[in-house]
């Protein structure tokens, strides 16, 4: 299953690194959304310290689901979607690779963010780039996982492009809390201890659980 | 359930409801810290105790729903639901009223509100999705994994109190605290008023159960007729 | 603050059954429209057959 859940996540990245739509458009999205900060606040103030990891991944959130978005819906020009599900590929390996592909996305939208953010707000993000790395992955990999899921769920709506984001974010309030707590801790340069360690084992804890049902429950929501 | 059973059940539940606010009023005492406000609670935890009941019954059906394919167990998932959110709403009302005496403030957000609100939004969602897909094998499976989704969030916020120290207070039940913390008298009108919302909620649920029944049953017949 | 305490409590027990009322009232509401549908759709099933 893993084999086959690798090549649909290297079709999928190989498709979008060859056009950019969605990555392009989210990235583009991104950089806009970091500017218009400067107006919300006074970017040369102490205080954005303590609002840089609530910036940060509002923005990853939003523009991870844009990204998202495209997964399935990319899949149904052509009928691909139907050939997908017909194929010998399990609907859990399809999720798996799918979402696979989406964390490669939304990690490139954040490798590209999180320097640009560093740069112009004058906050050095990579004090502790370990911690950095374990926070970005694990909440990526519940942005995308979740927005997968709930892409294929919603992908045959008429209003799909407003549904997702309605039944997405509320999902993934725990991960994001998680993150934003965390990323404001790394960012002050000290690693996470105490009260903050709730966090992590939340974020795992999140992930774990969200992994195992929805491999578990793929089958029902594309195939018959 | 036939009528009559419905009715029973509603009518007993209607008595015991009455005769609880009797006791509440007229029994119990007022608390020592709070005054006569804290009786707000007969209802506020009782009313969360069934919103939770009611989603839980709902992931359950939903999960039968989906692994027999049966209509049946996705029309009590829609009416547990919703029978669900309506306590939700009396549970965030009368928290917020309780909470601008006690705090000061109709709202504050720490982790135990905060994802009751959350999880309030995520079962609107719910409704929205279902309103929005006209295959009923489709909505079936697809809300039917939303709503075991949803019910991690329940559980989020039923364990909050026990992960972060929020403003709202912490367990006071003794199967929780292990007793000693609220007089037996003031614990039991509790669980008694929590009972009586009980039968009345198995009354609004089987009620909208019956009405989804129904509708899908409509939904099929206007398929035939404009088919045909 | 004991009259403020006691009109809350009041206006928290009010919430409670308001919501509830409301509740039933748009239960039946709902319901009614669903026999009213029932009626219509049993008509032009008749008429489809005659």
């Amino acid at each position: 299953m893993l084999r086959q859940a690798w090549l649909v996540c290297v079709k999928d990245v190989r498709m979008e690194f060859r056009g950019k739509e969605a990555l392009n458009a989210a990235l583009a999205f991104a950089l806009v959304v970091l500017i218009l900060f400067s107006f919300a606040f006074d970017p040369t103030s102490e205080q954005i310290r303590e609002i840089t990891g609530g910036l940060l991944w509002i923005l990853f959130a939003f523009s991870g689901v844009l990204l998202v978005n495209r997964s399935f819906a990319r899949e149904q020009s052509n009928d691909c979607l139907d050939i997908l599900i017909a194929s010998r590929v399990p609907a859990s390996a399809l999720l798996l690779g799918k979402a696979m592909a989406n964390l490669v996305f939304i990690l490139t939208v954040e490798a590209v963010c999180l320097p640009v953010f560093s740069l112009l707000y004058n906050i050095n993000l990579f004090l502790l780039p370990q911690w950095l790395l374990l926070v970005c992955l694990l909440t990526s990999w519940a942005i995308s996982l979740l927005g997968t899921v709930f892409a294929a769920m919603t992908v045959n709506l008429r209003l799909r492009e407003l549904m997702l984001p309605v039944i997405v974010y509320p999902m993934i309030i725990p991960a994001l809390a998680g993150a934003m707590q965390l990323t404001n801790v790394v960012a002050l340069g000290k690693p996470p201890e105490g009260d903050d360690l709730i966090w992590v084992r939340l974020l795992v804890g999140f992930d774990i659980i969200f992994t195992a049902l929805a491999l578990g429950l793929m089958d029902t929501i594309l195939v018959d | 359930m036939s009528d009559k059973i419905l009715l029973t059940v509603g009518l007993a539940s209607a008595a015991f409801l009455v005769r609880n606010l009797y006791q509440m009023f007229m029994v119990l005492p007022d608390e020592a810290a709070q005054g006569a406000i804290y009786r707000i609670m007969y209802f506020h935890i009782p009313s969360w105790f069934s919103c939770f009941t009611c989603f839980f019954a709902s992931g359950l059906a939903s999960g039968y729903a989906i692994w027999k394919k049966n209509f049946r167990g996705d029309s009590l998932a829609v009416a547990a639901t919703e029978v669900g959110l309506a306590f939700t709403a009396i549970g965030l009302a009368t928290g917020m009223i309780w909470a601008k005496i006690i705090w000061g403030i109709w709202w504050t957000w720490d982790a135990r509100l905060t994802w009751a609100f959350i999880t309030a939004l995520i079962y609107a969602g719910y409704l929205m999705m279902r309103s929005m897909i006209d295959d009923p094998g489709e909505r079936m499976r697809v809300t039917g994994v939303l709503s075991i989704f949803a019910f991690t969030s329940v559980v989020i916020t039923y364990k909050a109190i026990d992960w972060w120290r929020t403003q709202h207070p912490g367990a006071i039940l003794s199967f929780r605290t292990g007793g000693g913390n609220t007089d037996p008298a003031m614990e039991a009108m509790i669980y008694q008023n929590w009972f009586a919302l009980l039968l009345l909620t198995v009354v609004l649920v089987a009620v909208r159960f019956r009405m989804e029944e129904s509708r899908r049953e409509i939904e099929g017949l206007r398929r035939a007729v404009y088919a045909g | 603050m004991d009259q403020r305490n006691f009109t809350y409590m009041f206006y928290g027990f009010a919430a409670a059954w308001l919501i509830l009322a409301l509740y039933v009232v748009s239960l039946v509401a709902r319901g009614r429209k669903l026999s009213e549908q029932v009626e219509t759709l049993k008509r032009t099933i008749k008429q489809e057959k005659a």
